[in-house]
């Protein structure tokens, strides 16, 4: 191998080596460790502790791959069946969501006087919490039977789907030329998200049972390369290739899911890191101070409305108070999503990119703080007994 | 005992809940996966669950045995398990029953109501299939399949005199 080559290995075993100890001590202290891998990303960008040089392309690409592979985990998680009666039965919850949790990225985005479509994009930013933190969250600390966990799980598959739509019409906006041409790019892009899970919904486990191999290696290929392919046809018409990658997990249902997340579960876990790598590398680190004091007062807004957000959703669904909070608790942090859309506009504004990375790790930690902590705060706070109620279906 | 409830986990699976007449709630939590999780909520905060046990697919099967009352430990007369036309009874052998003490072979169960015993559960163990030469026992649980009519009318010789 020549030299470039060794040059190439020598640095990604030098950075994953650095995520493996980062990943090691956030175990230890119980927090979650995609933030300390932005960390890590910002530590070697432009401005940072040390550059790489050899690396960098490299870790592009995989960051792509993460993206594409964190939204077909994530996809895989739901049936279309499961979506459609989450949606007609969450929609008052998604709806207050939005409207909360929205605002203050758009209203941060006008004030700071970024271009519109910046704004949404922050916006977008400040709306999605973390999927995947708040699920690990959630399993971590056993609380996959309380009775809020439903309602905060509900709220997250609404989100989710929500940026099947808002991706898809950021890009067209972001990349599209013309008025016109940027409202077709939408319409299609609309119009395919739509007949791909309409099929995928019709044909239900008809399609995934095609795509099933007893042979791991012969599944896993498969899986990968339609999800490539779809995820790359989705980024040509500027449907965002996260969106074409969600789409395949959501199509995929059965008994080829369980296989499915066995094999993708490891990749996954290494793309994502790099993903959250890339970001940190791709972020001005001289930008950081003039935004973290912004970052810290839109991280601020955005826990009291998430905590708002799951205390209403929780209250309507029959909780009690501790079990509100700890709803409310578990929609704060934020994460890949928040990552995903910022990494769209970092080229037309850096400063939402310093923005996003610091306002993600703050959010990151107050949640996972906040939902670890909610029933002391209940208890210290809560002089008599929680309201009783019966429980509801 | 108030209603069971069930309730979707999105993407995780389902749960159950039960609150008992006293007022504390148990639920079952059932993964996609098989997996299992028993918990138990809090008194206080009923929404939490203060103890969550995971149980794979197979615990939770053996658990929900033990919990089913296994009807040889409990409840004998009520045991009644249904297969489409089919039932099976746990029935025990009543001392006062004429066929108290006969082997099968004497008994004649089978020619007499059409039930068949396909099991014995006696004090030192159990006998799967027992043969003629096996004995009806006074206190021994004898394990009938038949027709309704058939296991009933077995239900009656093995409990009663006459």
């Amino acid at each position: 191998m020549h030299t470039g080559g060794d040059l190439l290995v020598l640095e990604l075993g030098a950075v994953v080596l650095g995520l493996a100890v980062v990943a090691r001590l956030a175990r230890r202290v119980g927090l979650p460790a995609l933030p300390l891998y932005l960390l890590v990303g910002l530590a070697l960008g432009e401005g940072g502790l040390v550059e790489l040089p050899a690396s960098a392309d490299f870790i592009e690409v995989g960051a792509e791959i993460g993206v594409i592979l964190m939204l077909l985990m994530l996809g895989l998680e739901f049936s279309p069946h499961e979506l459609v009666v989450n949606v007609r039965r969450s929609t008052l919850a998604g709806f207050t969501d939005l409207v909360l949790n929205a605002a203050p990225g758009v209203v941060a985005g006008f004030v700071l006087g970024f271009d519109p479509i910046v704004a949404v994009l922050l916006g977008g930013v400040t709306y999605i919490s973390s999927s995947g933190i708040v699920a690990k969250l959630v399993a971590d600390l056993d609380r996959i039977g309380n009775h809020e966990t439903p309602v905060v799980l509900s709220v997250l598959v609404i989100e989710d789907l929500a940026m099947v739509l808002y991706l898809p019409i950021v890009s067209g906006v972001l990349f599209g030329g013309s008025v016109l041409s940027t409202t077709v790019t939408v319409a299609v892009s609309l119009v395919a998200v739509v007949a791909v899970l309409g099929i995928a919904y019709v044909l239900g486990d008809r399609l995934s049972d095609i795509a099933l191999s007893h042979s791991s290696e012969a599944l896993l290929l498969t899986l990968l390369g339609v999800t490539l392919v779809v995820a790359g046809l989705a980024g040509r018409l500027n449907l965002s290739t996260a969106v074409g990658a969600f789409i395949v997990g959501v199509a995929l249902s059965g008994d080829i899911v369980s296989h499915a997340r066995g094999l993708l579960l490891p990749l996954r876990n290494l793309f994502a890191a790099v993903f959250f790598v890339f970001f940190g590398l791709q972020v001005d680190t001289g930008l950081i101070p003039g935004v973290a004091a912004t970052a810290v007062a839109i991280a601020l807004v955005s826990a009291a409305t998430k905590i708002a957000t799951g205390w209403i959703a929780a209250g309507r669904a029959g909780i009690g108070t501790p079990g509100r909070l700890r709803a409310g608790a578990a929609l704060v942090a934020h994460g890949e999503f928040s990552v995903v859309i910022a990494e769209l506009g970092i080229a037309r504004e850096g400063d939402l990119g310093a923005l996003a990375a610091t306002y993600v790790i703050i959010l990151t930690f107050i949640g996972a703080l906040l939902y670890q902590f909610s029933d002391a705060i209940s208890a210290a706070t809560l002089k008599k007994r929680p309201r009783r109620h019966r429980t509801r279906p | 005992m108030r209603k069971v409830t069930e309730t979707d986990l999105p993407g995780v699976g389902v749960r159950f809940d039960l609150e008992t007449d006293a007022g504390r709630v148990v639920g079952v939590v059932v993964h996609q996966s098989g997996r299992r999780d028993l918990v138990v909520y809090d008194d206080w905060d009923v929404d939490r669950a203060c103890e969550s046990v995971e149980l794979s697919e197979h615990e939770g099967h053996t658990l929900g045995e033990i919990l089913g009352g296994s009807p040889v430990l409990e409840h004998l007369d009520d045991a009644v398990h249904r297969l489409e036309d089919l039932v099976i009874s746990w029935i025990r052998i009543d001392p006062k029953s004429s066929l108290a003490g006969q082997t099968l072979a004497e008994a004649l169960l089978r020619n007499r109501t059409g039930a068949g015993v396909v099991a014995l559960v006696t004090e030192s163990g159990s006998i799967p299939i027992p043969g003629g030469a096996d004995r009806l026992e006074p206190g021994d649980t004898a394990v009938v399949v038949g027709v309704p009519s058939a296991v009933k009318a077995a239900t009656r010789l093995l409990t009663r005199p006459g």
